[in-house]
């Protein structure tokens, strides 16, 4: 009953969140997809239209007519360049996540500061809805709801491109759709990029945890406070450290951690961050003859997730939450 | 439990200024209770400790809570309008609707909409495309639709036109208000509440000067206009306010225990109930200065 009733309560809560930022969250990625597919797609429709299909179109010596690409092609090629493509598509849609990065920082600056801002805030106080609600949907918002919305547009965008490059090479006399159905890849690169979200969450929530929490206390300028704090801590630590290495030879040792803290909670919105800390991209990611292998992506991805470092960061976030919702609670707004 | 608000001792600082010197009050249930006081005595400190907003000291129990540690369960059975025009500005008249009919169970949809048929606002407006008029008129559609057991307004109509405003308070009289529910206004314009109104409280300096009734007002405070030869005799009476009007003098004096008795003030001249703007402005006098 009261689980019915907070569960009711979360799903206005995000859909208000959503009406408030559908600008960032939703408009803002599908724009940028939407020019990825017209950039992309008319680079290479009118690369391969131009040009034709390139040099290799000379089998064993003897040139080929486009038309019969299809039967002279040995199969095998064929496969190769499916699989290529299955494989590579959905780099396509990289910038995509580099837009989720920039869109969830600076919702989660403004997320608990403009209500104040606007003193909309004693509007949504005047409503039976726990601050504590309040701020786990705008966690919710930052870490599931935009990456989520960002995963469908990214593989639509994708799904697109490959679409355009397959018409292309079809008009062009290499038709590729039967083997783009039949690569796994195709199928699994859409999945993996779901199945890292957990994984995003997770490394994500110390940056939102943090973000959120100078949003509900900072007076004005949630960014340079977000920004300036860690790194003004960092360059003072190093600055001592110097001195302290120049006068006595050594060195307070904290640095290393000093500067993973601040990379951490500036950087955990950044999908795929989790590599940087932990390696394994290259066992994750790697170019093969066949386009990449990306079979390693999603458990080593989830590996990162074994060690203390991870949950390290889990705890500091929701700790930061709970700090944010104090202050929301008690913040006044003259 | 039939008191809604009951204050003891209540005190909040702001650094070295005390905003709410140490008051006591009790606001029983089915009252309409102007709260009012110039700016910066206090009223909007009181009723922001009361709507759990903010830290304070001493004792406050609205509706059998205390609004420090059980704020969440308090909001299921208050409401109220912060004192100006505050909804942001993305907001959409219909997604407004929409969101506090999910999230408020005591919400009623059709009411709210009865209240916005008779604007010019659209669902589709956006805040930000909307007067300030419009704006309180969309935040008093939304609170006047939810059935609270306390309705805290604090500057409720301020930027609303005469005739809004007079159809407000009238709303709130005949559509709203029942023996169940407990209204708290603070407002400025005391002729416009003075005749809904069931108890008054003068706050000054943080501390409350008068609480009462407006049975218990009308039975202690008169008004006499005195003629010229009577002056002296009503001055000897100690009058708490005196004005000229039309060359005649006008004296409001307390016929409460201790003061003047009636039949003396009778004998004065013509004696009826002051106004409520009258009483508040004698109540307050030298708080400008």
């Amino acid at each position: 009953m009261i689980s019915d009733k907070n569960a009711n309560t979360m799903k206005w809560l995000l859909r208000r969140e959503f009406w408030e930022h559908k600008g960032s969250m939703f408009w803002a990625p599908l724009i940028v997809g939407t020019l990825l597919v017209a950039l992309l797609g008319s680079l290479v429709t009118y690369g391969l239209m131009s040009r034709g299909i390139p040099a290799w179109v000379t089998i064993n010596g003897q040139p080929q007519p486009h038309a019969n690409l299809d039967t002279v092609l040995p199969e095998n090629t064929k496969n190769m360049i499916a699989r290529m493509a299955t494989t590579i598509y959905m780099g396509a849609s990289a910038p995509l996540l580099l837009v989720l990065a920039v869109v969830v920082f600076y919702y989660c600056l403004g997320a608990l500061h403009d209500e104040r801002r606007d003193r909309s805030i004693l509007f949504w106080k005047s409503l039976p809805v726990s601050d504590r609600m309040t701020v786990l949907s705008k966690a919710i918002m930052a870490t599931v709801v935009a990456p989520a919305i960002t995963i469908v547009i990214a593989v639509a965008a994708s799904l697109l491109l490959l679409f355009i490059a397959s018409i292309t090479l079809g008009v062009l006399g290499l038709n590729l759709f039967t083997m783009l159905l039949a690569s796994p890849d195709l199928y699994l690169s859409p999945l993996r990029l779901a199945a890292l979200l957990p994984v995003y969450v997770v490394w994500a929530l110390p940056s939102v945890g943090w973000l959120l929490l100078v949003s509900s206390w900072a007076k004005s300028k949630p960014i340079l406070w977000a920004v300036g704090v860690p790194v003004g801590a960092l360059v003072a630590i190093k600055w001592v450290n110097a001195s302290l290495e120049s006068f006595y030879g050594q060195t307070l040792l904290l640095e290393h951690y000093a500067s993973d803290i601040v990379a951490r909670i500036l950087g955990g919105i950044m999908p795929g961050i989790w590599f940087t800390f932990q390696g394994g991209l290259s066992a994750a990611i790697h170019p093969t003859r066949n386009g990449m292998d990306l079979s390693g992506l999603v458990p080593q991805s989830y590996m990162t997730l074994a060690g203390p470092d991870a949950w390290i960061g889990v705890a500091m976030g929701v700790a930061m939450l709970y700090g944010a919702v104090r202050m929301r609670r008690w913040r006044d707004e003259g | 439990m039939s008191a809604v608000i009951e204050a003891r001792g209540l005190s909040k600082r702001y650094g070295k200024r005390t905003a709410v010197d140490g008051i006591d009050f009790t606001i029983p249930a089915g009252r309409i209770v102007g709260l009012i006081g110039p700016n910066g005595s206090g009223k909007t400190t009181t009723l922001k400790a009361a709507l759990g907003l903010i830290p304070f000291e001493g004792q406050l129990t609205v509706l059998g809570h205390d609004p420090r540690t059980e704020r969440d369960a308090l909001m299921q059975d208050v409401c109220f309008i912060a004192d100006v025009a505050i909804l942001p500005r993305w907001l959409r008249v219909g997604d407004a609707i929409d969101f506090v009919a999910g999230v408020h169970p005591r919400f009623n949809r059709d009411k709210a909409e009865r209240y916005i048929a008779n604007t010019k606002l659209t669902p589709s407006m956006k805040v930000k495309e909307m007067s300030k008029g419009m704006i309180v008129q969309l935040h008093l559609a939304l609170v006047m639709a939810i059935d609270a057991k306390l309705l805290v307004l604090d500057e409720p109509t301020l930027g609303l036109d005469i005739i809004y405003r007079k159809q407000f308070y009238q709303n709130l009289l005949e559509d709203y208000f029942d023996e169940h529910k407990t209204i708290v206004i603070t407002t400025h314009q005391v002729e416009e509440v003075e005749h809904i109104l069931t108890d008054l409280m003068f706050i000054r300096d943080g501390r409350i000067v008068l609480a009462a009734s407006m049975e218990e007002i009308g039975e202690r405070y008169v008004e006499v206009m005195v003629p010229q030869e009577k002056l002296s005799a009503a001055n000897a009476l100690q009058p708490i306010d005196r004005r000229t009007v039309f060359g005649k003098a006008v004296m409001l004096f307390d016929a409460g225990p201790g003061g003047a008795s009636r039949q003396q003030l009778a004998a004065l001249g013509e004696t009826r109930n002051p106004s409520v703007a009258d009483l508040f402005v004698a109540t307050m006098k030298g708080t400008y200065a």
